[in-house]
């Protein structure tokens, strides 16, 4: 009798946490899970002209894919923007979080302040700054000639040099924050003890900070690389028209061309990259891990 | 039914894993009893509070308090009130709040409950303090405040886990008598779990000793200091010397064989036997003559404790140390005669 | 050996001089948007053009004055309000039972809540539009509504709430959950009067979070909603194709002030709180 009501006991703290769960698992399984399936389908099904889609099975799409040059062209695109601007971005944020690490706290208040900002604002509002500063009429321009350094005004705007300040800076503030909470967890005596023993600054930062920073610099990585691989408002509203990444693709398929199928398969190779980042992030991750904490 | 008991534990059972924490533990408390669980860390003693609190749940066996089950309810219907070590005031609420807290749980309508509110904190002589935050309060204020709020509700039982663990010494003496004389005062039945034996000793009506889940003794305080059940209880409450001899025939040596000065009233039995007599029963030098029972021992070194003088001995490979109050005028090195009466050896084989 | 000690002496010093550049540097860079952004939605001219050489509220007058612009505005704040209540409420629960309780297959689950936080909006825009496009619920069509978008911008925001929260809910001592139930509260009135005072913190940042998150973000919108329910960042991506105009310095400019008012209306509650409890 007392097994029965130890296991009534057990049962009813289960029936509860589902009954806590519930609203969350309401919103991940219909609105996240019975969507991806929905593409995942949908990715198969036919598309004649004029129609949004037909009930079908077909790989035409995963094929064109793989061989029409717009679509390999655009993945290529993707891997090699979300790369180097995550690499920028890591470096930036670590020199940035670094520097905060190490300054007194009355600075840090400020820093962190200003970190906030990009995250804060809205990443159209970011863009639209951005608009504004680069093209020939921009204060880029503008400030360069009233400074004598260019004869002739100039324009930034539609470079992928212009993608690349929209999107770090769309992706700063997550590294920043990601690394100088690594940072926090770090004594900081050990500098010390390090130039003690005789390291000067530079080499005191790659065999004592780098090696205890490492997860906290995967993790910035693929936490940017993912942010950016899935973008497509700044590459398309600062970068080349050229520039067309598979996000802009599938925005495109399914606003423009009404081409459902394509725009879920699409969709889903995002989805797998998203997750093969993930797997890799974390197959990368020391296993006996963490120093921080 | 009349109430003979508060609490009642038969039999209980509690496991973590293949780990037995509390392995069939029975004890009764009777109404206004001050019952002491006393033990090491890792004793079950906490363990056995948390099954009465309802904090943990039974393998096996019963509770009941005044005669009624109650190990099936959650801890919201057992009339059972906790102290915490830490207090566990509630930080957003203020001390008349806190106090309140359990009294609106069991729906104690507004005059009666200021009232009641007002009362506990006289008792705990914490009037004026209604408005304080704990942050606001110190550690010995805040267990007070916690007393407070766990007497409010007037319990059927309380049940302290070591409140005064976490507070230094003087404090902790402080309390040790308040709470003390609150019992003398009101008369509750309590369950208190602590690892100090002072405590324990000073406080309580009865102690139960607890080893590695289980009840050793359970008796007055003097019985379990004088006429402790077992090897474990001797060695744990207070503090004792351990003898470890060999005999055979007439003839008794150190573990290794080698012949000791060892003379005792009642002979040993054939084998191994662990001795125990506490070091402030022995006597040295002079006081040792006519003693039933002697040995006689090199000084190894002294240890200067305040009261007393502590010699550490050797002989062969025994080791003793015995307690005197002033120096005797020997040196490191020298010979000395220590004695001690029968009933303060204990023999363990 | 004067090769080591020159070494050590310089790169000090060269080092302490790059990361002066460097904070400077970084400091304009963040700056640079937010300041021309600033200063363009006070220019009089209609053209997005340096140098500004008449200064007006015009624009600001222009922007209340539309109620294309006022109505987006308006629809932003519903659906942000609505995401932050939606995502606080089932983040906290879900971070609560994942703490305190027993759950089966835990780290599946855990997985299924965080993981469409790393989906790209434009993928969760996608798949929502697409099963939901046709779907009615009592005759009104769901695509479009606000309900939608705040459920579809919820995906972000809960999971950051519920990663928040279990971090919050561990720093609780748990001997003040059980002095309540000891004390006589139920699990509900223990959750509600004293867990949940007890993190007030934590959860007025989450709930901040997700309005945030909600407000600024625009790609799931898009593909959700329709002219009526249009929100202002949507409204903002959708002319700026078409062009630009102080205008839309002006949006951005509202755009961020609701967000600061907000953290600011917190920073008082917050500092109220601390005062309350150090008082005396």
């Amino acid at each position: 009798m007392g097994g029965n009501l130890l296991m009534t006991a057990q049962r009813r703290k289960q029936r509860t946490a589902l009954l806590l769960l519930l609203p969350a698992l309401v919103i991940v399984l219909i609105f996240f899970g019975l969507p991806t399936i929905f593409m995942a389908r949908m990715s198969f099904n036919l598309h004649p002209d004029q129609r949004l889609f037909v009930p079908g099975f077909t790989f035409e799409h995963y094929a064109a894919l793989l061989s029409n040059p717009v679509f390999t062209g655009a993945i290529w695109t993707t891997v090699k923007l979300a790369v180097m601007a995550s690499f920028a971005t890591v470096v930036i944020g670590y020199a940035f979080a670094l520097i905060v690490w190490l300054k007194p706290p009355r600075w840090r208040l400020l820093l962190i302040g200003v970190a906030l900002c990009p995250l804060l604002i809205s990443e159209i509002a970011i863009i639209f700054g951005w608009w504004m500063f680069f093209p020939k009429n921009g204060l880029l321009s503008y400030a360069l000639h009233s400074l004598g350094l260019v004869n002739d005004k100039i324009s930034l705007m539609y470079t992928e040099f212009a993608a690349f300040v929209g999107l770090i800076y769309v992706t700063l503030p997550y590294c920043f924050f990601i690394l100088l909470s690594i940072f926090d967890g770090i004594d900081r005596r050990m500098i010390e003890a390090s130039a003690d023993l005789g390291a000067p600054p530079l080499t005191t930062l790659r065999e004592v900070l780098l090696p205890l920073t490492w997860t906290g610099l995967l993790v910035a990585f693929s936490q940017s690389f993912i942010w950016t691989m899935g973008t497509y408002a700044t590459p398309s509203a600062l970068g080349p028209d050229t520039l067309w990444t598979v996000g802009y693709l599938i925005q495109e398929q399914m606003l423009g061309k009404h081409n459902w199928p394509l725009a879920a398969a699409l969709s889903m190779v995002l989805v797998l990259g998203v997750a093969a980042v993930m797997v890799l992030t974390r197959s990368l991750m020391p296993k006996r891990a963490s120093y921080h904490v | 039914m009349t109430e003979r008991t508060a609490l009642e534990l038969e039999n209980v059972r509690r496991c973590f894993g293949s780990v037995v924490a509390v392995d069939d533990v029975s004890l009764a408390v009777a109404p206004g009893e001050f019952v002491t669980l006393l033990g090491p860390s890792g004793s079950g003693k906490t363990s056995t509070l948390r099954l009465i609190g309802g904090f943990e749940e039974l393998d096996a066996g019963a509770i009941r308090i005044k005669g009624e089950r109650i190990d099936h309810l959650p801890p919201y219907r057992r009339d059972t009130a906790t102290i915490f070590q830490s207090g566990a005031l509630f930080p957003h609420k203020t001390v008349a709040e806190n106090v309140a807290y359990g009294l609106r749980m069991r729906k104690v309508e507004r005059p009666e409950r200021d009232e009641r509110i007002r009362q506990a904190l006289d008792i705990v002589r914490l009037q004026g303090y209604e408005d304080r935050y704990p942050s606001q309060l110190s550690g010995g204020q805040k267990q007070r405040v916690a007393l407070a709020r766990s007497l409010a509700v007037r319990p059927a039982i309380l049940l302290f886990d070591e409140p005064l663990s976490a507070l230094d010494l003087s404090l902790r003496l402080q309390l040790r008598g308040e709470i003390k004389r609150l019992h003398d005062e009101l008369k509750f039945s309590a369950i208190y779990v602590t690892h100090d034996q002072s405590e324990a000793m000073a406080m309580s009506s009865r102690v139960a000793v607890m080893n590695k889940g289980r009840i050793e003794q359970v008796d007055r305080p003097e019985k379990i200091f004088h006429d402790p059940a077992n090897e474990f209880v001797f060695t744990f409450i207070g503090e004792s010397c351990c003898l470890l001899v060999r005999c055979s025939g007439t003839d008794v040596t150190d573990r290794n064989g080698q012949a000791i000065a060892l003379s005792l009233r009642d002979s040993l039995p054939e084998g191994d036997s662990r001795l125990y007599i506490r070091p402030s029963r022995l006597k040295l030098a002079a006081e040792a003559q006519g003693l039933p029972n002697g040995l006689t021992a090199t000084i190894h070194f002294i240890e200067f404790l305040g009261d007393v003088h502590r010699y550490h001995l050797k002989a062969g490979a025994l080791e003793v140390f015995a307690d005197h109050a002033g120096a005797i005028g020997h040196d490191v090195g020298a010979l000395i005669d220590v004695g001690w009466r029968s009933e303060d050896m204990r023999v363990f084989r | 050996m004067s090769d080591a000690l020159a070494r050590r002496g310089f790169e000090p010093v060269m080092l302490k001089a790059l990361g002066a550049a460097f904070m400077v540097f970084i400091i304009a860079y963040i700056l640079i948007p937010v300041l021309v952004t600033l200063v363009m939605s006070f220019n009089d001219a209609s053209m997005i053009r340096f140098p500004i050489n008449a200064w007006s509220l015009k624009w600001y007058q222009d922007f209340f004055a539309s109620p294309q612009w006022t109505d987006a505005l308006k629809s932003s704040v519903i659906i942000a309000t609505g995401t932050a209540i939606l995502s606080t409420v089932s983040g906290i629960l879900a971070a609560w039972a994942f703490e305190r309780f027993p759950i089966p297959f835990k780290n599946v689950l855990y997985l299924l809540i965080m993981l469409p936080l790393f989906m790209p909006g434009v993928v969760l825009g996608l798949g929502i539009a697409m099963t939901f496009g046709g779907v009615q619920i009592a005759g009104v069509s769901i695509y479009g509504s606000r309900a939608l978008v705040m459920i579809a911008h919820s995906l972000w925001a809960m999971p950051l709430v519920f990663m928040l929260m279990e971090a919050t809910f561990r720093t609780v001592d748990y001997r003040v959950v059980e002095a309540s139930y000891d004390l006589g509260a139920n699990p509900l009135r223990t959750f509600i009067e004293i867990v949940v005072p007890m993190v007030s913190t934590g959860v007025i940042s989450s709930a901040l979070f997700a309005f945030v998150i909600s407000l600024n973000e625009f790609v799931m919108a898009l593909f959700l909603t329709d002219r009526d329910t249009q929100t202002l960042p949507v409204l903002m991506w959708l002319s700026l194709r078409s062009a630009g105009t102080p205008r839309l310095a002006v949006a951005s400019v509202i755009l961020a002030l609701t967000v600061f008012a907000c953290l600011a209306l917190i920073l008082v509650w917050y500092v109220r709180q601390l005062r309350k409890v150090s008082r005396n």
